[in-house]
């Protein structure tokens, strides 16, 4: 058995590396040059020249492109050896457009170097996890840079190699000579990661905070402050034998080499002109390259791998807590660093697909599973069900299930037939005579071939398009970046409405409140206002030119408090931050109550046990004020999650096209609006797609429920 | 730990220190709706406010009198407000009527296909009203109907209807079976059951139900306009997003008393109501 696992798992790896190898080999030889692609390739030329003339001590004054430390490109210079000289690529600007002119057989070694790295990332990847592996193996950003002539590929590699032998380090409890090799291993890895691109090093982070927050047990074995020491030494070392540049006079070029990005990210024309906005990683996640050069791809499955990994998250945290560490890490450097290009999102590919491995297990490979191995035990325990209760629950059901099926559910199927056609209100008198049906009849027979239209759609006849609807709408979404902003705003608005929610139950909850009651009634109103009432309430407050706080900045300046977010209509940031203000005051009393339900049931002996054991303030609201308020502050976060993802009222109050889903839906539904004529197509896939990503929610969250109701049953039956 | 640590006490924060987060939180909450109150109550505004002002320049009553008259061309105010109630009433009706059938039978009977059935309907109530409007739109046309109030009525009671499915369900669940076995051993029928003891106990879920499908048909404004051509058939919600976007054709303290109007109702539901509608909203999603 354990063999059979064994060799089953190599044969995954082997079949994932090839696919790896495969999936790169095309990318190398199909990929159009790209910007800095003609910077590197230089840099790599003048190394590959000093080794073809022994000229070593060349190296310590050599590093075109000085912002990045030298080992990336030492590494590229040597798969330029086997190929005769070419004339050095001239120097350009960073804001040059990409250099369609390089040497094309440089071109190709130093992008199999490159691919060879991404190739062995994908290795290591799968030693832990090979589903994981195969997830990296077909991202396609991960495949675009890391087969391109960049800096990527050689500190993802050295990066993820740095947690795998920290893990190793952990696991390893037996001689003890050879715990202290993978530590140093560990080490030397992030060396090489500071050698070949510094902002990789993020990973080291993550492997501290990991190492320092351990349950004081397992932190006193051994000398930890010596091999932290040791660590960090072996690592500082490894930077500078690989970086050479530095030797002659470390610190100035240092500091010169860092302080680089800072003036570039600030200061930069192309970074000005790209005018991303501060969650442009996120959007990253969710888009897929092969929008730019679709050839060069066989996957587009980026946005999927990043959803999946949303769902992983948890069950990686209790399997491997650093790798989220190094997720949460990158996420957070890469919203506050100003400079967004895209290639930066690999330095998060390794963690992601790790978690995306875990979300992919929870809600396809347990199931399936439980189907193959499972025994059903559970049957017993419920009542069996009785012979007429099928007969007697008909009553019931037929009215109620004509009624649900006849306006929820047919409409819901009709409109995955809509989705395939042209519908357009032009067309809305021939779709009345059921010619949805007809067509999606006949196309799906095949008596009528595939028409496709021009958009936006015209014609005045239904026309069957298959599902070429829906991949251009993908396209479109990615580039919208809708689909991450409106996960984005679910997330923030949640967290922002039960921090208040929270607090104000809290501070209501004291026993020495003042006027508690009109405070209480008060919380409460932005509730009881209907939500489109409260939406032009805030627009009132927030309108251009004509609202308050407009109103307030013109006649009394910037002094004016929050006179920051008058221009807010000209910064997607500072639209946002309204928007969240206006969602906040609608949504925060909702998690009060829940919560102020919560603080009723906790008896008061429990706080009075927790302060004579010595709790203060912040540990008794910590282990037994939260714990206790979780059962109902949960559903209530689950509700306003529900809500704010299909939120539609506040973006409609305040002109927004899009923003979540459902107002693009409704934005390209509209017979009189944006688009002179309604797209009834476009908004049906538009909901179709919708419905897939709620499905995938709750059903993680009914695997979530199981899990946990399989967890109390164990403990029934333990006790 | 301290000896002197007083028993049975939350915090010693001092009161007067706990009034300053709770004033921020207060003054947040009162922000916009003082604007609107502040715009209600001006009566020298022309079309929008043009200057920064706390309180209204001349105090006047005449715009919620010129709204209780014909807020939305000529059609007078009774008569938006008889459309608003007549559609929200049948529409929560109506949702709450089937809804009631099928949580019934979701919370009492085990059949083929009740697990698929649960995922489905707790789909439906996840998604966006805005996923039915499409079909719904057909249908309404095809079946002559989509100009009609009774389209209005129909297209709100499917926006309800699987809120009222899961939460009445879980209203069912609370009300014990042994009970209706009671019931049914004293020789009361199944549909005598159902009506003397199963729906008296389940009321309060059933009220708390039909408040929110009420409240949301009474306060839909934009996908209410799909569905309607006469001026005679417009809510009081539309009435406001059709005054909203006229802009500057009337004086905006109109604007801010007929939203204040709308306003009354669900805000008097809403703070009579407020420790049921909680608990009854959250139970559909904890079991």
């Amino acid at each position: 058995m354990q063999y059979r696992n064994l060799i089953l798992k190599i044969i995954l790896i082997l079949l994932v590396v090839s696919l790896s190898g495969f999936v790169r080999w095309k990318a190398v030889t199909t990929l159009s040059i790209d910007y800095d692609e003609d910077d590197y390739l230089r840099a790599a030329q003048q190394f590959s020249t000093l080794i073809k003339n022994k000229d070593l001590s060349g190296f310590l004054e050599t590093n075109y492109r000085p912002e990045h430390p030298q080992l990336t490109k030492i590494l590229l210079g040597l798969s330029l050896l086997p190929e005769k000289e070419y004339p050095l690529v001239k120097d350009s600007p960073t804001t040059a457009g990409p250099n369609v002119y390089l040497p094309r057989p440089l071109v190709k070694n130093a992008r199999i170097m490159n691919a060879v790295f991404g190739v062995a990332s994908t290795i290591g990847i799968s030693l832990l996890n090979p589903v994981a592996g195969l997830l990296q193996a077909i991202h396609s950003f991960n495949v675009k840079y890391t087969s391109e002539i960049m800096l990527e590929s050689i500190p993802a590699f050295t990066s993820f190699m740095v947690v795998l032998f920290y893990l190793l380090w952990r696991r390893e409890n037996g001689i003890r000579r050879r715990k202290i090799l993978w530590l140093i291993l560990s080490a030397v890895f992030l060396g090489l990661t500071a050698a070949s691109k510094y902002m990789y090093c993020i990973v080291g982070n993550a492997v501290l905070l990991d190492w320092v927050f351990r349950p004081r047990a397992e932190r006193k074995q051994g000398r930890p402050g010596l091999m932290l020491a040791l660590w960090v030494g072996v690592a500082i070392l490894v930077f500078m034998i690989c970086f050479p540049y530095l030797w002659k006079e470390p610190l100035p070029r240092l500091l010169d080499s860092i302080f680089y990005h800072v003036r570039y990210s600030t200061g930069a024309a192309e970074v000005q002109s790209a005018n991303y906005p501060v969650w442009q990683p996120l959007n990253w996640l969710f888009f897929s390259p092969n929008i730019w050069q679709p050839e060069a791809f066989f996957f587009a499955l980026d946005p999927l791998i990043t959803l999946l990994a949303i769902f992983g998250v948890v069950r990686l945290w209790n399997k491997y807590r650093v790798f989220v560490l190094w997720l949460i890490f990158s996420l957070i450097f890469l919203l506050f660093w100003p400079t967004k290009w895209p290639q930066y999102t690999i330095m998060l590919t390794a963690p992601l697909c790790l978690a995306a491995a875990e979300g992919l297990d929870m809600l396809v490979g347990v199931p399936i599973r439980s189907l193959f191995f499972h025994k059903k035990t559970t049957k017993s325990e419920n009542r069996e069900p009785e012979k007429n209760e099928f007969r007697k629950a008909l009553p019931w059901l037929i009215p109620g299930l004509f009624f649900f099926s006849l306006l929820t559910l047919i409409p819901l199927i009709y409109q995955f037939g809509v989705s395939l056609t042209d519908f357009n209100s032009n067309s809305l008198r021939e779709a009345m005579q059921g010619g949805i049906f007809r067509t999606v009849f006949n196309g799906i027979s095949g008596r009528e071939a595939i028409n496709s239209q021009e958009f936006p759609y015209t014609s005045t006849k239904l026309n069957y398009l298959g599902f070429s609807n829906y991949l251009p709408l993908l396209q479109y979404l990615e580039q919208l970046g809708i689909i991450s902003y409106n996960l984005m705003w679910t997330f923030l608005s949640v967290l922002l409405q039960t921090m208040l929610g929270v607090t104000a139950a809290l501070l209501l909850w004291q026993k020495r409140t003042w006027f508690r009651p009109f405070w209480q009634v008060l919380f409460i109103l932005p509730w009881a206002i209907p939500e489109m009432i409260g939406a032009l309430m805030w627009r009132n407050v927030f309108l251009p030119e004509t609202g308050w706080l407009a109103l307030g900045v013109a006649k009394y300046g910037s002094s004016f408090p929050f006179s920051f977010l008058a221009d807010w209509q000209n910064t997607p940031e500072k639209t946002l931050i309204i928007l969240l203000i206006a969602g906040l005051w609608y949504g925060f009393p909702f998690i009060m109550l829940a919560a102020s339900a919560g603080l009723r049931f906790i008896p008061s002996e429990v706080m009075d046990s927790a302060s004579i054991d010595g709790a203060g303030g912040w540990q008794r609201l910590r282990y037994v004020i939260f714990p206790l308020l979780a059962p109902l502050v949960l559903p209530a976060m689950i509700l306003r999650a529900i809500f704010s993802f299909n939120q539609f009222y506040l973006f409609q109050a305040f002109y927004q096209f899009s923003g979540t889903l459902a107002t693009l839906s409704y934005n390209f539904f509209n017979p009189t609006g944006y688009f002179t004529r309604g797209q009834f197509s476009i908004a049906a896939a538009l909901n179709m797609i919708t419905l897939v990503i709620l499905l995938v929610f709750v059903l993680f969250f009914i695997r979530l429920e199981n899990d946990v109701t399989r967890g109390t049953h164990a403990v029934k039956n333990q006790s | 730990m301290s000896p002197g640590v007083p028993m049975r006490l939350k915090t010693r924060a001092n009161p007067l220190f706990l009034q300053i987060p709770l004033m921020i939180i207060g003054i947040f909450v009162i922000l916009p709706i003082w604007g609107i109150l502040r715009l209600a109550f001006d009566g020298s505004l022309f079309g929008r406010a043009t200057s920064f002002r706390l309180l209204p320049q001349t105090w006047s009553f005449s715009s919620f009198l010129k709204v209780l008259d014909s807020p939305y061309q000529s059609v007078i105010f009774p008569r938006l407000l008889l459309n608003s109630i007549l559609v929200s009433v049948l529409a929560a009706f109506l949702a709450i009527i089937f809804g009631m059938m099928l949580a019934y039978a979701m919370a009492r009977y085990r059949f083929p296909g009740k697990k698929l059935g649960m995922t489905v309907i707790l789909l439906t109530a996840i998604l966006p009203p805005i996923a039915f409007v499409i079909p719904l739109y057909v249908l309404m046309t095809a079946l002559h109907l989509r100009t009609t109030l009774l389209a209005l009525v129909l297209v709100y009671a499917v926006f309800g209807l699987p809120f009222c499915i899961w939460n009445l369900r879980a209203g069912f669940l609370t009300v014990s079976p042994e009970v209706e076995e009671a019931a049914f051993l004293d020789g009361a029928g199944p549909w005598a059951t159902f009506i003397k003891i199963s729906l008296p106990l389940a009321s309060p879920s059933i009220f708390v139900a039909g408040m929110i499908s009420f409240l949301l048909a009474y306060s839909e404004f934009a996908i209410g306009w799909l569905f309607v051509e006469k001026a005679s058939h417009v809510t009081l919600a539309m009435a406001v997003y059709a005054m909203v976007q006229s802009g500057n054709a009337q004086p905006w303290s109109m604007l801010g008393s007929f939203i204040i109007l709308i306003s009354i109702p669900a805000v008097a539901l809403f703070l009579l109501f407020q420790a049921l509608i909680v608990k009854r909203m959250m139970f559909g999603y904890l079991d």
